[in-house]
């Protein structure tokens, strides 16, 4: 019996395994801008490149992530940096200031690279732009090895050529206008219940002197259910703590962007 | 309990009966015209990107003139396919398969144009090594990719939609209020992935 059920969970958590595992693209659990998967850089360099990347995240709500694979599953670099932008949702929401820039390095195949920009970065990193970063500042210095060398110097050009163009505060403040008034409504409805039920509970208080109660239960219980209704946004938060990440935003990315081999 | 109260209790279930079914009914239907408001905007998107594409032409064909000059036919060919693309209008409230069909085919015209020219590109090393020409080729690429973004987003879009007015109880009265199934941008055989742009 008690093989059956050790069997049991291992076959639900097998099944459960093999299922995260075949959606490269689902939001990872710890979310941060620097993914290093085909170990192409040191700790050391990790760290910079995340504190750097997660600095110019909290203060222009602009996201740049790194992502490092060996295997690219079949999917052109372009065309999976997009889908990996998309469903992670880098860069804010509205705003769509991503930018996703995939790595896989040369091995019997030639190495890939590619950059990636949300629709709000297409109008300052156009596609020949991102191009010609990937021909001048990476591609040399992958050549030679230098893999970090040539993020670190891609990744300057992309902050100098967005910084100043969207800002966290402006950022927030879009945020507030949009939020919803459908919880509005509802308190409406529940509002008139209420008021008919009350009509009703008066009108039945003039005839008979004991104080009926039966309606009350109704339209207090619908009450409690709409209370629960009202949610706030789930946005990243920019503007805690430093040096610590809030996570993705929720850009939107629609190909734009330029791609490379060595 | 008097018959007083029993009608008002009675006349209350009722009111909230009422109520849900047409909060009901009334949800369904804002999601479904959402949906198809969000089919009709990603079909803008498509042809945005394609529209990208015919903009591309004229600067791409007249870099290239730059260096091969005699290449007449070529020229010709093109140019001709994207006026033929471009003249391709249609609906978008009426995106049925058969002019998503004559869109196809017509941007498919200017496709095998474009592939074309790439060929005769090949015979002009110092084209290729043109700055110009190189961007071109860049944002040419990245059009391509938009494409097949958008292309995707238009479908998944008609797919959710599609799914939702079949789902029962929205099924018995979707199409009484007019909403029909959509037909896909369906692509040609191997056309799913976007063409490669080498020169």
């Amino acid at each position: 019996m008690k093989k059956l059920l050790l069997l049991l969970i291992i076959a639900l958590f097998s099944s459960t395994l093999v299922s995260a595992q075949t959606d490269i693209f689902s939001k990872p659990a710890k979310e941060q801008l620097v993914v290093d998967q085909a170990g192409v850089f040191t700790e050391q360099e990790i760290a910079q490149l995340k504190e750097k990347l997660h600095q110019f995240s909290k203060e222009t709500s602009t996201q740049i992530l790194i992502y490092t694979t060996p295997d690219l599953q079949g999917y052109d670099v372009g065309d999976f940096a997009q889908r990996l932008g998309q469903s992670w949702g880098i860069g804010s929401k509205g705003f769509d200031n991503g930018i996703v820039i995939v790595f896989k390095p040369k091995n019997s195949e030639p190495g890939r690279i590619t950059i990636q920009t949300g629709y709000g970065i297409e109008p300052l990193i156009p596609d020949a732009i991102a191009n010609q970063i990937i021909e001048n500042e990476m591609i040399p210095e992958f050549k030679n090895g230098n893999i970090y060398n040539g993020f670190n110097k891609a990744i300057d050009v992309c902050i100098s050529l967005t910084k100043g163009e969207f800002t966290a505060a402006n950022y927030e403040s879009q945020i507030k206008k949009s939020e919803n008034i459908g919880g509005a409504v509802f308190i409406l409805i529940i509002f008139l219940i209420t008021v008919f039920s009350l009509i009703g509970k008066s009108r039945a208080g003039r005839h008979y002197n004991a104080g009926t109660k039966s309606n009350l239960p109704l339209w207090a219980a619908l009450f409690m259910l709409g209370s629960g209704s009202h949610r706030g946004s789930g946005f990243g938060d920019f503007s805690s703590g430093s040096g610590s990440f809030g996570g993705f935003g929720g850009g939107s990315f629609g190909g734009g962007g330029a791609s490379g081999s060595w | 309990m008097t018959q007083q109260q029993k009608k008002w209790i009675i006349i209350g279930v009722i009111v909230l009966a009422v109520l849900f079914l047409f909060s009901g009914i009334k949800n369904s239907y804002n999601k479904m015209a959402t949906m198809d408001e969000q089919i009709t905007g990603n079909w803008s998107q498509v042809e945005n990107v394609y529209q990208r594409r015919a903009d591309l032409i004229p600067n791409l064909v007249s870099t290239v003139k730059g260096y091969a000059a005699h290449e007449n036919q070529t020229f010709t060919e093109i140019v001709e396919a994207r006026a033929k693309a471009t003249s391709v209008n249609i609906n978008p409230e009426k995106l049925d398969a058969q002019s998503l069909q004559e869109f196809q085919s017509a941007q498919d015209g200017l496709s095998s144009a474009l592939g074309r020219l790439m060929v005769v590109v090949e015979n002009y090393p110092d084209l290729k090594a043109n700055q110009n020409f190189r961007d071109l080729q860049a944002q040419l690429e990245g059009t391509e990719n938009r494409i097949t973004v958008e292309r995707r987003n238009f479908n998944e879009s008609v797919q959710a939609y599609n799914a939702f007015i079949r789902m029962f109880p929205k099924n018995l009265y979707a199409a009484v209020f007019g909403f029909e199934k959509r037909d896909y941008f369906k692509s040609l055989e191997g056309s799913e992935k976007a063409p490669e742009v080498k020169f």
